[in-house]
């Protein structure tokens, strides 16, 4: 058995990561990703969050060695930036392509989407 | 957003939506085209007084003219670079000062490197020109000659780099602006002041005028979206 991820084999809900697969941590992971270096504000800005709830989503992904959190002073302003390891990128990329496979399944599928 | 799992199977294209929706907000942040634009427009006029200047100008009696753009060689290598790196403190700066990390830097390499190219192709033509006669140099030159030239020089260099920058930060409106921006640079236009003498040193100057007003325009063309979507 390989790593590969084989539409045919096996839905792709098996395979899920539950790390991954939840809104916020997805959400900064795709920022991430996009934005190769993000600072702790800029996430909370655009993922509507509290500080506090936004750290611990950060620890889950840290946890995960999904992210790197670098924290530093500029000035007297204390800041801390995210960065994806290559682990949160392959991640990232796994849990996207498991979203289209789920989304073709469900579009060629003939059970109702609503059911 | 809120916190909760997505099992569910109406989900996926939700999540995948999103997903899009803050990578694209994410590089609408990193953007700083007009500053790029703006920059390089102001590159390009100055250039125009450079080639103007230090053109140097020999016409024999028979109004044959030889001429050699030193102004071009000495002036544009250098600035051009300089423009790159103002272009990529200015990215990194705003980007960080957002709270992000910057994509520009494969778009400041690509226009080093097409700068060094012109610098090269200009030089190995004058040293292949410095030693022919002038009836050696049938005039005009071929088209392919021609747009050969003009691709390779500065202006035709910044037109190459700025598709790199739209293919970097996936801008469809700066590429389709550079596309007609290259359209404009590699067209000959010279409004019929094609002269002689004391004029060779104008032949030039319109298509440079009209390269950096394009370049301006665009500047402010992405400054007032930028504005708007704010």
């Amino acid at each position: 058995m390989t790593g590969a991820f084989d539409p045919e084999a096996a839905h792709p809900i098996t395979g899920l990561d539950e790390v991954v697969h939840q809104r916020v941590r997805l959400g900064v992971l795709a920022i991430t990703h996009e934005a190769r270096r993000v600072e702790f504000g800029y996430l909370r800005t655009q993922l509507d969050l509290t500080a506090g709830n936004l750290s611990k989503h950060l620890s889950v992904l840290e946890a995960a060695a999904l992210i790197e959190i670098e924290k530093g002073y500029e000035g007297r302003r204390g800041r801390t930036w995210i960065t994806l390891t290559p682990a949160g990128t392959a991640s990232l990329a796994d849990e996207i392509a498991r979203l289209k496979q789920l989304i073709a399944r469900v579009e060629t599928s003939d059970i109702p989407e609503d059911r | 957003m809120t916190a909760d799992p997505l099992p569910a199977y109406g989900e996926p294209r939700r999540l995948l939506s999103d997903v899009h929706a803050l990578a694209r907000r994410v590089r609408l942040d990193q953007r700083l085209t007009w500053v790029t634009l703006l920059v390089l427009a102001v590159v390009t006029y100055l250039g125009i007084w450079f080639d103007v200047h230090f053109m140097s100008v020999h016409c024999a009696a028979d109004h044959v003219c030889r001429f050699s753009r030193q102004g071009v060689l000495y002036y544009w290598p250098p600035a051009l670079l300089l423009a790159y790196a103002a272009i990529a403190y200015s990215y990194i700066r705003v980007a960080r000062a957002r709270g992000l990390g910057a994509r520009v830097m494969p778009y400041a390499i690509t226009g080093a490197v097409t700068t060094l190219l012109f610098t090269a192709a200009w030089v190995a033509e004058r040293i292949y020109l410095a030693g022919r006669a002038l009836a050696d140099n049938p005039q005009p030159s071929p088209p392919w000659v021609l747009f050969i030239d003009r691709l390779i020089g500065p202006w035709g260099m910044i037109g190459i780099a700025l598709l790199v920058l739209a293919r970097l930060e996936r801008n469809f409106a700066l590429f389709a602006f550079t596309a007609g921006y290259l359209a404009v640079v590699l067209v000959p236009i010279n409004f019929g002041w094609v002269g002689n003498g004391g004029n060779t040193r104008m032949y030039w100057v319109p298509g440079q005028v009209i390269s950096a007003t394009v370049l301006l325009l665009g500047a402010a063309g992405f400054a007032m979206a930028r504005r708007r979507r704010r």
